[in-house]
């Protein structure tokens, strides 16, 4: 059996695994469009500059996106992680051929394809109720790989977060901790404009700031991203690293 | 020292030898801990090839550590050597385990829990076979959160064999598992060892592991107490045949005990001038209180009657009579401290285990 074979079999009953839980299917769609809800159509950007909202409404495009690929996939592989240690799944997997990397490597993908859904229905939805445009060109293409490449550097983060936790609450209880003020402090949702000028190294430090300026080029204002897309590949690979050796093997 | 009684040399190569061929399960001065507490004090287990090897041992003895350690999904001091490699070199395909603690993914099915697992493997087994091995064919398009228990373990247990291992790992095996449910693996067990399965099976039902193992060691508190055939162990450690006597009302005193002692004393007597023998000599026979009357100790199938009119005549009266051979359980207990003597406040202390050259 090849390793893409082992990793295929590990990815499809995770898959399935999580298609029928159906609140978690449910939440995972619905947390993003509430979002988009509130902050795109009800707290939007007003025509005449006032409103929570600074900026044109397709500058909160990648915003949107990092919501679901933050959020998810760290909740996710930390809770599922929290859950084949509970289950002593670890210890079965330990005596199978399937290694660390290739457990990770599964779920990631798994993850890739949920947030990928997710991040179309946002966009979707961005577009359908706010003002927000699309800059439609040929790097339209590269978007996908952004979130390819942001979902699984958090997938690598939620590892490792869940095998620093020591229980499924204790990783949601990180995940959010982590998450939020990756949201909200990588030009995201606030513009660097708008935060002082010593905080600014901690935004260029948040993974998430390439991917939002990666996109924002892609999707609003088109400018440069092969930069920030090879500072998120390579993030991507070294949390991906990371994340496979935290995956517990033993006890 | 006893043949079936180690603790520094517990199941030599000797043992493996006699048992099939090479060993494929070596681990000599075991040692784990978590913390202050010591999991494993220096454990030597030796299997051989083929072999059924039933490891016994109260709760917290250590007998899951030592599957952790021997499968590799715990680090321990000491030398482990697993057919001819140290556990985290062993080739996978070789190797099935059943975790004692195992909770696989619940909203798969039966099947698809087969089929992912074999997937993961090399080589895997037909998974219908599988299934119908454990006694699943008919049920393994549920979801395994909806199986009854018994339907689970056995799903978890054919996870262990779907990759046909040459070595498997069973930790209880049949933990909540009704009687048919029980036998079908018993029945599987029994297979896979003809077959040349080498089976490490670990266990609290012990008329399981005497019934499949075909030597049997015992843990506690993280050291081998006794390792051996479970004939031998039971010879060497499980007492002698006994007759438990139910007492209608209150249990007996000080006086009715010394009264039914006495009149066991004339049996014994009648026994050597030619009467049906009841036990191996008179002198064998021994009576003690229980919470619920007494218990004659050494008395033989034959002898029961005898023993019946010697009680009536000293005027015991006793609704029910109860025989039983030792067994495993006997063997268990005694070695473990855990043996129910009323008389004694509890169970056996340690200092009686050195009749036997225990520990």
């Amino acid at each position: 059996m090849s390793r893409t074979s082992r990793v295929l079999t590990e990815a499809t009953a995770a898959a399935r695994s999580f298609l029928r839980r159906r609140t978690a299917v449910f939440f995972t769609f619905f947390f993003p469009v509430i979002l988009v809800v509130i902050f795109g159509a009800l707290v939007r950007t007003q025509p005449t500059g006032g409103g929570l909202f600074a900026e044109p409404a397709g500058y909160y495009i990648p915003g949107y996106l990092a919501v679901v690929v933050l959020f998810t996939p760290l909740s996710r592989v930390g809770s599922e992680i929290a859950r084949h240690r509970d289950g002593g799944r670890f210890e079965k997997l330990a005596t199978t051929p399937l290694t660390r990397g290739e457990w990770l490597l599964a779920h990631t993908l798994v993850n890739v394809a949920i947030i990928g859904a997710a991040s179309l229905l946002i966009l979707g939805l961005v577009l359908a109720v706010t003002d927000a445009a699309l800059v439609v060109s040929p790097a339209l293409l590269v978007l996908p790989v952004f979130v390819a490449l942001a979902v699984a550097l958090f997938c690598g983060l939620g590892a490792v977060l869940g095998a620093l936790a020591d229980s499924q609450d204790g990783v949601i209880a990180a995940s959010n901790t982590v998450a939020l003020p990756l949201l909200f402090l990588s030009e995201t949702f606030v513009p660097p404009a708008l935060l002082p000028d010593w905080f600014l190294p901690a935004v260029a430090a948040s993974p998430l700031t390439y991917f939002a300026r990666g996109t924002r080029a892609i999707v609003h204002e088109p400018g440069p991203w092969v930069g920030d897309l090879a500072v998120l590949a390579a993030l991507a690979a070294g949390f991906l690293a990371l994340g496979a050796y935290a995956v517990p093997r033993t006890d | 020292m006893n043949e079936t009684t180690a603790a520094s040399a517990s199941a030599s190569a000797t043992d493996a030898a006699e048992a099939g061929d090479a060993p494929v399960v070596v681990g000599e001065g075991v040692r784990k801990s978590y913390g202050d507490v010591v999991a494993l004090d220096g454990v030597d287990v030796t299997v051989g090839e083929g072999e059924v090897f039933g490891l016994i041992g109260p709760n917290g003895a250590g007998k899951t550590t030592l599957v952790r350690a021997l499968t590799g999904t715990t680090d321990a001091e000491g030398t482990i050597r697993v057919l001819g490699s140290s556990p985290s070199a062993v080739d996978p395909q070789r190797i099935g385990l059943l975790p004692q603690s195992f909770d696989p993914p619940e909203r798969l099915t039966a099947r698809e829990l087969v089929d992912y697992y074999g997937g993961l493997y090399e080589d895997a087994r037909e998974v219908e076979a599988v299934l119908d091995d454990v006694g699943m064919a008919d049920d393994a398009d549920a979801w395994y959160e909806t199986l009854s228990g018994g339907q689970k373990r056995r799903t978890c247990v054919a996870t262990a064999i779907v990759n046909d291992p040459d070595l498997l790992f069973l930790d209880e095996p049949t933990t909540g598992i009704d009687p048919a449910g029980r036998r079908s693996i018993h029945r599987l067990v029994e297979r896979l060892a003809a077959a040349g399965t080498t089976v490490f099976l670990t266990s609290h039902a012990m008329d399981e592991v005497e019934r499949l193992a075909d030597r049997v060691a015992l843990l506690r508190d993280g050291g081998v107490v006794a390792v051996g055939a479970p004939a031998d162990l039971i010879a060497d450690h499980g007492g002698r045949p006994r007759l438990e006597v139910e007492i209608d009302g209150s249990p007996p005193d000080d006086g009715a005990l010394e009264t039914a002692s006495g009149a066991l004393d004339g049996v014994g007597t009648a026994a050597t001038a030619g009467e049906p023998e009841i036990g191996a000599t008179a002198d064998e026979l021994e009576i003690e209180a229980t919470a619920d009357g007494l218990r004659v100790l050494g008395v033989r199938p034959e002898g029961i009657g005898a023993v019946v009119d010697a009680l009536g005549e000293a005027g015991v009266e006793f609704e029910s009579l109860t025989w039983a051979e030792p067994s495993l359980e006997d063997v268990y207990l005694r070695l473990t401290g855990e043996e129910y003597s009323p008389r004694a406040g509890g169970g056996v202390p340690d200092d009686s285990l050195d009749d036997g050259g225990d520990r």
